[in-house]
């Protein structure tokens, strides 16, 4: 598979060649001086994008932002004349999910950093999604508005109220089309249900529940009731000073909606069973690899924190990100994974300067494609990775835009280990670790991938002949 | 040797991020503080399984930095090592200092000629297995550590925390305010009990006295593992504190960094207490209460060195 980006390839926020209305918000809140978010470094700060994910038809692209921001992309409908030309994805719509909060309890800042957001399925004309930040779960419901009443009999064209003493005929308003406005509104606020920080949300096969999972719970919801959630995992010990481990990561199984997964800091996945019992902390399943020995050092434990978990679409294996490697598990076999692939390994030998730089603890996480043959994570440099399940191949490709002219061919990168460095490799030490890719996102059925460097996305579709 | 040098580094990296955790936007992240924990857990197993502890117990003049400690030479990376007779200084009020409370320090204070010794031996006797063991107790639920206070070897009262004192760092004393205080019984400032130990610092002349013999490792100075929050003024604060996002392991450095700790903990150092004040800049004000102990060489060493220093 051969990939190049599409004309239109990323979404820097300084790029004005959106449709109008989108383009005016962001350049309104640019604008607002007095919000300290905009100062000239926050903003670049507040636009780090923090979670992709397109809906269930790809036909949407949602992405999370530092700022508490949530902007929507939608791919264009092929036009009759531009058969060749795959759908390019453009804005849609963009609003402000989270604000900053401040805990008064504990003096405490709550960030409005989004950290997921998850798509419901279609169910009607309008479109809902899940978002999420430390503490708060809000649903979204973004609907179209095309047509506008008009013809009122009490109130005039601006909305003012018409004396009734001089209306002397009645007519029936009538529905005029008007440009299309994509709105979104909060419809339902899931609050106050989690005393640690909020890391997943997933929602389940019956479509009428959803969970939500920080360090030390993990709760269940019902998408109509907000002021109360069921809490199905709790893993925090009587006396903290006996913690050990956290939850990292937790989601459904893609079709049966009694089964889900939570992934800890240990490096361990548990997959439970809610028919089982009411509190899940019992485990169905318990995956685990032994630790490789020779291995061992101050920061084992480390990088073996999970910091993502995704089921495969076919609900048979479940795929973990810790920090070096990507495993692929087989839900019939606790043991050990089936499929274990290297990101970075020439990385190991270097983790006493990522911890010293925070880098270690960055959580890469990792997708799918739909035909779950392909895996793909993100890395450093703007270096991202894919592995053929099948035919064991791998590549490295960067996000950048040096390298990413409309429509020009994704090149394969090589990072040199040692030795003699090639001509187009790069050497570990030149890397840029300030540059990494931590979300990514696969169109649930076609190649067409979306990746996030820092501020700026990039979407990528596989070429054409 | 390289790896106790790299160990100590990575100790003092694992709590200068700690610290600095408090001050991030959003509140301490669980999880992250949780793997810096268990690193630090990881690098003092092998900073202390050292088989030459004794190396630096030597009588008089070089006392290790730390107690316990079986540090490496000078503390490599850290700077000078105290000259000898600071160095006297250094560990004594190390010891019995980090002990938490007003009353403890109290006794520290007024036994006098018994805290020498007992820093001494507590000094000497800081084998790596009685820290060990100090760490292994410091696990126990506070309460049953509690329990093991009054123990131990005679003097022990004055360090009843034992080797966990050594897991207290003066350098972050919320003492920073007081003479002896910042190095010795600091931590609790918030107790008015604790004394007021003149700036002449009984616990150095202690320390000074107690020079010389020292080596026996003091016996039984059980770790001590007192609830130490507990004192600590709003203590329902610590314990509400823990239901807030605190690791457990993290926890465990409160012995480290005192009544400190709830303070670096606690998002607002304006929690009512001069002593988060203080310990804000705490590692970096370290100077004026390691004054009393007459070693201006310490103002030198990074101040985290010296919360290794107790380590």
């Amino acid at each position: 598979m051969v990939l190049q980006p599409s004309e239109r390839h990323y979404r820097d926020w300084s790029d004005r060649r959106w449709k109008g209305q989108e383009s005016r918000v962001l350049t309104d809140r640019l604008q607002s001086p007095a919000d300290p978010r905009r100062s000239v470094n926050s903003v670049m700060l507040a636009d780090i994008i923090s979670t992709v994910e397109f809906n269930h038809t790809g036909e949407l692209l949602a992405t999370g932002d530092k700022g508490g921001r949530v902007v929507i992309f939608q791919r264009e409908q092929e036009s009759k004349n531009q058969v060749h030309r795959r759908g390019e994805y453009n804005v849609y719509s963009t609003f402000q999910s989270h604000e900053p909060e401040f805990d008064y309890l504990k003096s405490l800042e709550i960030e409005e950093k989004i950290n997921k957001i998850r798509w419901l399925p279609q169910q009607n004309a309008a479109y809902f999604l899940l978002s999420t930040n430390d503490k708060t779960v809000k649903l979204w419901k973004v609907s179209e508005r095309d047509k506008r009443p008009e013809g009122y009999n009490l109130k005039d064209e601006e909305g003012r109220l018409r004396d009734p003493a001089t209306i002397t005929t009645l007519r029936v308003p009538v529905l005029r089309p008007m440009d299309l406005m994509v709105e979104a509104t909060p419809r339902r606020v899931f609050a106050n249900a989690h005393t640690y920080h909020i890391n997943s949300i997933s929602v389940n096969s019956d479509y009428e529940t959803y969970m939500s999972a920080d360090d030390l719970r993990i709760n269940l919801w019902n998408f109509e009731i907000t002021n109360q959630s069921f809490n199905i995992v709790d893993i925090k010990p009587a006396n903290m000073e006996e913690l050990t481990e956290v939850i990292t990561a937790a989601e459904f199984h893609p079709h049966h909606c009694n089964t889900f997964v939570y992934s800890s800091s240990k490096g361990t996945i548990r997959l439970c069973d809610m028919r089982a019992s009411a509190l899940c902390d019992r485990h169905t399943k318990f995956f685990e690899e032994p630790e490789d020995p020779s291995n061992r050092s101050f920061f084992s434990e480390i990088i073996s924190s999970i910091s993502d978990v995704k089921f495969s679409h076919s609900g048979r294996y479940i795929m973990t990100r810790d920090y070096l490697t990507v495993k692929v598990w087989d839900l019939n076999m606790e043991n050990r994974p089936i499929e274990t692939y290297q990101v970075h390994d020439y990385l190991r030998s270097k983790l006493c300067s990522l911890y010293e730089n925070d880098c270690i603890f960055d959580k890469f996480e990792c997708v799918w494609n739909g035909s779950d043959s392909v895996i793909m994570t993100g890395s450093y440099n703007n270096f991202f990775r894919m592995f053929d399940r099948n035919t064991k191949r791998d590549v490295t490709l960067e996000a950048s835009r040096e390298n990413s002219k409309p429509r020009a061919i994704l090149k394969p990168r090589k990072v040199c280990v040692g030795g003699k460095r090639r001509k187009d490799e790069i050497s570990v030490d030149s890397l840029d670790f300030s540059k990494k890719i931590l979300h990514t996102a696969w169109h649930p059925s076609e190649n067409i991938i979306a990746v996030a460097a820092t501020n700026n996305l990039y979407i990528f579709q596989d070429k054409v002949n | 040797m390289e790896f106790k040098l790299e160990a100590h580094r990575i100790v003092s990296i694992s709590l200068g991020k700690i610290y600095n955790s408090r001050g991030q936007r959003g509140g301490i992240k669980l999880h992250k503080n949780l793997l810096v924990s268990l690193v630090l857990r990881s690098a003092r197993q092998v900073y202390l399984s050292d088989p030459c502890p004794g190396l630096y117990l030597a009588g008089s003049p070089v006392p290790p930095p730390q107690p316990g400690e079986p540090a490496a030479g000078p503390p490599a990376g850290w700077g000078e090592p105290p000259p000898p007779a600071a160095r006297a200084a250094w560990p004594e009020p190390e010891t019995p200092p980090e002990r938490p409370a007003g009353p403890d320090a109290r006794r520290a204070v007024d036994a006098e000629p018994a805290a020498p010794g007992a820093g001494d031996t507590l000094q000497g006797g800081e084998a790596a297995a009685t820290a060990e063991a100090a760490w292994r107790r410091a696990e126990v639920p506070r309460a049953a550590a509690a329990g093991g206070a009054g123990d131990p070897a005679g003097g022990a009262d004055v360090c009843p925390e034992g080797p966990r004192a050594a897991h207290r760092p003066c350098a972050c004393p919320p003492g920073g305010e007081a003479g002896p205080g910042a190095l010795s019984c600091a931590p609790r400032p918030a107790k008015d009990e604790r004394p007021v130990p003149p700036p002449g610092c009984p616990r150095k002349r202690g320390a000074a006295a107690g020079d010389g013999p020292a080596d026996c490792p003091a016996p039984g100075s059980s770790p001590l593992k007192k609830p130490r929050r507990h004192p600590e003024e709003p203590a329902g604060g610590a314990a509400a504190e823990e239901e807030e996002m605190e690791t457990g392991n993290v926890a465990n450095l409160i012995s480290i960094f005192g009544s400190s700790f709830s303070g670096l903990l606690r998002k607002s150092p304006a929690g009512g207490r001069e002593e988060a004040e203080a310990e804000e800049s705490g590692p970096e004000a370290a100077e004026p209460g390691q004054i009393c102990c007459d070693q201006p060489v310490l103002r030198d060493i990074n101040p985290w060195s010296t919360a290794i220093v107790a380590f």
